[in-house]
């Protein structure tokens, strides 16, 4: 695979949302819509304690990503009630658009004591283009079960072959705490499938993608696409500790392929793109999210600091 | 009106020595008859931990078949681990109920967790035994029976049933957390799931009993007993908005000819708190109906949910 990157496209600093929230645009997921290109990403506010919450915004683009024609000045849906799993956050909200609907796949997050979150994915349907969504429920579509314990989030769902498919993460453990750290979650990759993509989903309950940097490597955000007979998958991952400030620790973003959706190659080497050497994605790359438009493959993605300052995007040059 | 004979308290956690993780409370108990003895499992709690909050672990007294007033034996040790680290039940097991399956003993109970924003959360987890149930393996980390978009929090008090060749799982779902002077206060209905194997479980999705005091009560302890035809259930409520002040729980009733269609009628319950100073002068609460000997019997707790222990009551007469 070849990208050409076409740079940081949105700062929030720059941006109409520094009026509402503080910082962030984690997770950009495109939705393409006749006119435009509605990009969804996760923005902060804080509690009054003075902790994050991150709420589900959207800025549209022209199909160059030259101009902004856009952007949401309203709640695209709530957070949850208090108890909820989603109470605390909603990073991020993964659209896909079946038939005239907008489905929206959510990673909601709630806080713990003993470690720092717990998270479930929600579902909710938009009959606006994704203006707004509302909400399947105050629960969660997918959560902890016997062999995903803990975590359980990240959902990208496409139709492929009449089947919908969940890519996912669940969690493998939480560390405990020692002198150097705190309790830190390893999570990974999997797979579910469904007839409607909301009901009986089959867990399959394990993980797909090989690990590349130790059993405790934490992999995130999967997306998938299919070019040609062949799906790709890009993800980020990064090491359990020191994953915040050490360089060569933080997320960088994997890639693998299958043609077959069930076993997947992991191909680091020919995903086709990497730290930059300076810039806002020399030290970090993550929350990627590859899709289609008008005969051009995208990447979004966010770089440095986890997304604080803006995301980027890359254009599929080859896929050789 | 049925009618039922107290005969007293059958075991009071408060008079064991030598167990650290039980100084007081035996709450929800559950009955598994042996020749000899019948054993009664039962939630118990440690001192409050540093941050004054209790860790709920469970296990069982074992009391002569011939003179159930005669404690044979108290469990040496706890029949299940706690959770690991971030997982649903790391801060409690309570309460537990119990099946035969060939030579097996399945265990359902509920897990706990610590959430931030409300003081817990549960789920339903699962667990096996082969020696007779003196200890439990559970069969994955994660709960067997979770949260979904109309069950967002708190799944609990479990009681396992195998009715016409279907297991059946009755369990609470909380409705939404209530504040009272600022604190939250849960509010849980009926429900039930039935599975073939004991494992996957479909969830009927409705609150199986009509409210009797309001809108918020809490219903618990939903405990399923056939007789002369029809299913009787014997389980608690109270009221989240004003329980903190009057710690007054009782027991109610419904009989249902299908398991889903259930008819409320506490005033056939014919069981309510006693007069003078013992034990249950304040509440009735966590009803466990058994048979043994061609006599029906109810197990319940007595004040403080059973920080005291729980008593026994013989029908007089049947149950129709």
């Amino acid at each position: 695979m070849k990208w050409q990157k076409l740079g940081q496209i949105f700062e929030f600093s720059n941006s109409p949302f520094t009026e509402r929230f503080v910082s962030h645009v984690q997770s950009p997921q495109a939705l393409v819509l006749a006119d435009r290109i509605r990009i969804y990403f996760s923005t902060r506010k804080t509690d009054e304690t003075g902790k994050f919450l991150s709420h589900v915004q959207y800025v549209d683009y022209d199909f160059e990503f030259k101009c902004i024609i856009g952007y949401s000045e309203r709640q695209v849906m709530p957070l949850g009630k208090i108890g909820c799993f989603d109470e605390h956050g909603i990073f991020p909200l993964s659209p896909v658009r079946v038939g005239s609907k907008v489905y929206g796949y959510t990673n909601g997050i709630s806080r713990r004591t003993s470690v720092d979150v717990e998270s479930g994915i929600g579902f909710a349907t938009s009959d606006d283009d994704g203006v707004t969504f509302q909400k399947f429920g105050d629960g969660p579509l997918l959560s902890a079960s016997l062999n995903e314990p803990f975590l359980v989030g990240d959902a990208f769902v496409r139709e492929f072959g009449g089947q919908f498919h969940m890519f996912y993460l669940f969690g493998k453990k939480w560390s405990e705490a020692t002198a150097e750290h705190a309790a830190e979650r390893v999570y990974k990759i999997a797979h579910a499938t469904s007839n409607d993509g909301i009901t009986n989903w089959h867990r399959e309950s394990k993980f797909i993608i090989p690990d590349k940097v130790d059993e405790n490597e934490c992999q995130a955000l999967p997306t998938v696409i299919k070019i040609g007979n062949r799906y790709h998958m890009y993800f980020c991952y990064r090491h359990m500790v020191g994953f915040r400030n050490e360089r060569g620790k933080g997320y960088r973003l994997g890639y693998a392929y299958s043609d077959d959706l069930v076993h997947w190659e992991r191909d680091d080497e020919n995903g086709g793109i990497t730290l930059s050497e300076s810039d806002w994605d020399s030290e970090m790359m993550c929350y990627p999210n590859v899709f289609a438009c008008r005969d051009n493959i995208y990447l979004l993605y966010n770089g440095n600091h986890f997304g604080k300052e803006g995301f980027g995007i890359a254009r599929l040059e080859s896929e050789k | 009106m049925f009618k039922w004979k107290k005969l007293g308290k059958v075991f009071d956690p408060t008079t064991v020595v030598g167990k650290s993780w039980l100084h007081e409370y035996a709450q929800a108990p559950a009955t598994l008859i042996f020749d000899d003895f019948v054993r009664v499992y039962f939630s118990c709690r440690p001192p409050r931990d540093e941050n004054g909050q209790f860790t709920s672990r469970s296990a069982y007294v074992d009391l002569d078949r011939k003179d159930l007033f005669r404690v044979l034996r108290v469990a040496d040790r706890p029949i299940l681990e706690l959770g690991k680290r971030g997982c649903f039940d790391e801060f409690g097991t309570y309460p537990v109920s119990v099946i035969r399956v060939a030579n097996e003993v399945w265990a359902y109970y509920a897990g706990w967790a610590r959430p931030a924003s409300v003081p817990f959360n549960t789920a339903i987890g699962f667990a096996k035994s082969s020696d007779n149930g003196v200890t439990f393996q559970k069969l994955g980390d994660g709960p067997i029976l979770s949260f979904s978009p109309d069950e967002p929090f708190i799944l609990s008090g479990p009681k396992i049933r195998k009715f016409n060749d279907k297991y059946h799982l009755f369990y609470i779902a909380g409705q939404k957390w209530v504040m009272v002077d600022g604190q939250p206060e849960i509010s849980h209905k009926i429900r039930v799931a039935t599975s073939d194997d004991g494992l996957n479980w479909t969830k009927y999705g409705k609150n199986l009993i009509p409210n009797y005091w309001g809108e918020n009560e809490s219903q618990a302890s939903p405990d399923v007993f056939y007789a002369n035809g029809k299913y009787h259930m014997f389980f608690c409520g109270w009221q989240p908005e004003t329980f903190r002040k009057t710690k007054h729980r009782t027991i109610g009733y419904a009989s249902s000819s299908d398991l889903v269609n259930w008819i409320r009628d506490d005033n056939k319950v014919g069981i309510s708190v006693s007069k003078g100073e013992v034990f249950d002068n304040q509440m009735l609460a966590y009803p466990h109906v058994f048979e043994l000997d061609g006599k029906i019997y109810m197990l319940y707790l007595g004040n403080e949910v059973g920080r005291y222990g729980f008593g026994l009551a013989e029908l007089e007469g049947e149950l129709r």
